[in-house]
């Protein structure tokens, strides 16, 4: 089997409702792809099911070869996947730091014994997450609220942070859900400029985001959802500019301006 | 205030702390004898309340058995040495050992279910050891209980078992803030707030929770085993459901979620009672203030104190404002 994270046929149900019906996407490893599709079409199902919340009903995912179909959540991540939530999932109270300190977890070589007495080798390794930390957080510039608590922050740095300590997990592939979303047009920017050194460094990435420029400007190849189904694919540019694409959001934008009308 | 996990090794607050605490309090306490044979029940209750807060406010685990654990390992100690003439350290092994492997089973079984089910399993299981206590009489001496539990080797003198309940308790802090400044321990925070946000990390978490509730099961296992050699005598009803409330009840009162929580919510308590003038009055007093910890201050005595720093430090600081908005609840089956 080839390299690369690849979901084949999913389709999941929830009760009568067919979330998902046949849904192929692939990720290659250095590449960024992206997921579009309006509200509903599905793309947060897609990720809950290549990340194990969600059983499917038929359909395989695959990373290089090894199936990691149905496995549960922790240890779909040691196989190297790891993801951010779309509604941010963080401990208001904890700090920015240790939120990204929580990402190297699947990679802890420390026993949990060895934790509890505190032997040098649970030591120097606690000491080697607070050096790897610093280069992710300083990256997404984040490297100067490193102290103060996550809930503070505004919704766009939550994003990041939640970025950050996806990354930390080492993951071969990495599943971003709208982390665009309320971000200010400068952090827009970092957070594309780190998506693309990451990809750089040979991680596959897959992005779930609405602004066009954004998917153009970054993404290697595009897939659009539609109600379960993939509406079309190919690269960006092919698929922004597709007819049944446009004409999915230009619905939705329409949507949109009628119950605007109607409030 | 501190938040376990953020430190970048340095010291151990926590640890230091008690340990200057204990070394200042100790020489005054020794002084009276009431004070000292004080200080041994104190201890023993306050490593109980450590185990409840290591349970519940590290793990989520709202535990109802740290009384049933203790009695374990105080029963592993009083048999082990009157019947089978093992030495009383050897003992404390199998006292800590036992409770452990025992919570780490139960815990696999039942922390799939919701935390009040959780809740109700240990209640449960608190009574069925009880339970069990009292007719196994071969082995527990049923009802009547076991007398003439050996003291701890040199330690025959109500100054030595203060002296050594609160080194215990120093260790067990120690051990305790290494854990929480460890990957697991913050684990055990991100699965005790957000179980899905737990599982993306990475984390198992029945097993982890179930290793932190077998840890509070071995200190509960460790506390028994000081009253047993202490006492010298142990029936059923020395440590049953009564203790595990009033445990779960100081280190809530005290700030579960915080190390030293339990500690301060047991001499604040304890000492309070002691002034009560009747018994009878003890359960009306324990019922208030309960209520007005769960009304006044969820993070109990510490959590208290660690708001009003944070907002004597940052005036201005809105306490925590887009907590409402972060609410874990996308809905994941
Ligand atoms: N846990 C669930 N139970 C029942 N139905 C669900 C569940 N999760 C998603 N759905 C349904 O599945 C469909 C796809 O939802 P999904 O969240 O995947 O869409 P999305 O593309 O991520 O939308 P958005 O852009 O709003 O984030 C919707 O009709 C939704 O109501
Ligand atoms: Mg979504």
């Amino acid at each position: 089997m080839s390299r690369g994270l690849t979901a084949t046929g999913i389709e999941v149900a929830f009760g009568g409702v067919h979330a998902l019906r046949g849904v192929d996407v692939a990720v290659e490893p250095g590449k960024v792809a992206g997921l579009i599709g309006r509200n509903g079409s599905g793309k947060t199902t897609l990720f809950n099911c290549i990340t194990g919340f969600v059983r499917p009903t038929a359909g395989r995912t695959t990373v290089d070869g090894v199936d990691v179909t149905s496995l549960p959540p922790d240890r779909v991540v040691k196989h190297g996947i790891a993801r951010t939530f779309q509604t941010p999932r963080v401990d208001p109270r904890a700090t920015v730091l240790s939120a990204v300190l929580c990402g190297f977890y699947s990679r802890v070589g420390a026993s949990f014994v060895g934790s509890l007495l505190g032997v040098p080798g649970a030591w120097r390794e606690e000491q080697r997450l607070h050096r790897r930390a610093e280069p992710i957080l300083e990256r997404l510039g984040l490297a100067e609220l490193r102290g103060r608590e996550v809930g503070q922050l505004s919704m766009g740095l939550i994003r990041l942070v939640e970025v950050a300590r996806c990354l930390a997990s080492g993951a071969r592939f990495v599943l971003l859900d709208e982390p665009a979303a309320g971000l200010t047009a400068a952090e827009q920017e970092r957070l594309a400029e780190q998506v693309r050194a990451v990809a750089a460094s040979g991680v596959g990435v897959l992005i779930v985001e609405h602004n066009i420029g954004l998917v153009r400007s970054l993404c290697d190849t595009a897939t659009a959802l539609e109600t379960g189904r993939v509406l079309c694919a190919g690269t960006p540019e092919a698929v922004v500019r597709d007819e049944r694409v446009m004409r999915s959001y230009l619905g939705a934008i329409g949507d949109l301006a009628a119950t605007e009308a109607a409030a | 205030m501190s938040f376990p996990g953020q430190r970048y090794l340095g010291p151990r607050p926590n640890t230091l702390i008690i340990a200057v605490c204990v070394l200042v309090a100790l020489p005054v306490v020794l002084t009276r004898p009431v004070w000292t044979d004080s200080a041994v029940v104190l201890g023993v209750y306050a490593l109980l309340g450590l185990s409840v807060g290591i349970s519940y406010g590290q793990a989520g685990i709202l535990t109802m058995s740290q009384g049933a654990f203790a009695a374990i390992g105080g029963y592993a100690a009083a048999i082990l040495t009157t019947r089978f003439g093992w030495p009383p350290y050897a003992d404390l092994l199998v006292a800590m050992a036992l409770p452990a492997a025992l919570a780490y089973g139960v815990a696999r079984l039942v922390t799939r279910l919701s935390p009040l089910a959780t809740a109700l399993a240990t209640l449960a299981l608190g009574s069925v050891i009880e339970i069990l206590i009292r007719n196994a009489d071969a082995l527990t001496g049923g009802y009547i209980g076991l007398a003439g539990i050996p003291s701890v080797g040199a330690i025959n003198t109500p100054a030595g078992y203060a002296c050594l309940a609160w080194g215990m308790i120093v260790v067990t802090v120690f051990l305790y803030e290494n854990l929480m400044c460890s990957a697991y321990g913050r684990a055990l925070n991100v699965l005790r707030v957000d179980q899905a946000r737990a599982r993306a990390d990475g984390i198992d978490v029945p097993a982890l929770m179930s290793a932190g509730f077998a840890v509070s099961a071995a200190v509960a296992g460790a506390a028994g085993w000081l009253y047993a050699h202490y006492i010298s005598f142990l029936s059923p009803e020395s440590l049953d459901t009564h203790i595990s409330i009033s445990a779960l009840l100081m280190a809530v009162i005290g700030g579960a979620g915080y190390i030293l929580g339990p500690i301060v919510g047991t001499l604040l308590f304890d000492g309070l009672t002691r002034l009560m003038p009747a018994a009878e009055l003890q359960g009306f007093f324990y019922g208030a203030a309960l209520i007005i910890i769960l009304l006044a201050a969820r993070t109990g005595i510490l959590g208290l104190l660690a708001g009003l720093a944070r907002r004597l430090r940052r005036p201005d600081a809105t306490p925590a404002p887009r907590a409402a908005n972060l609410s874990p609840q996308e809905s994941l089956p």
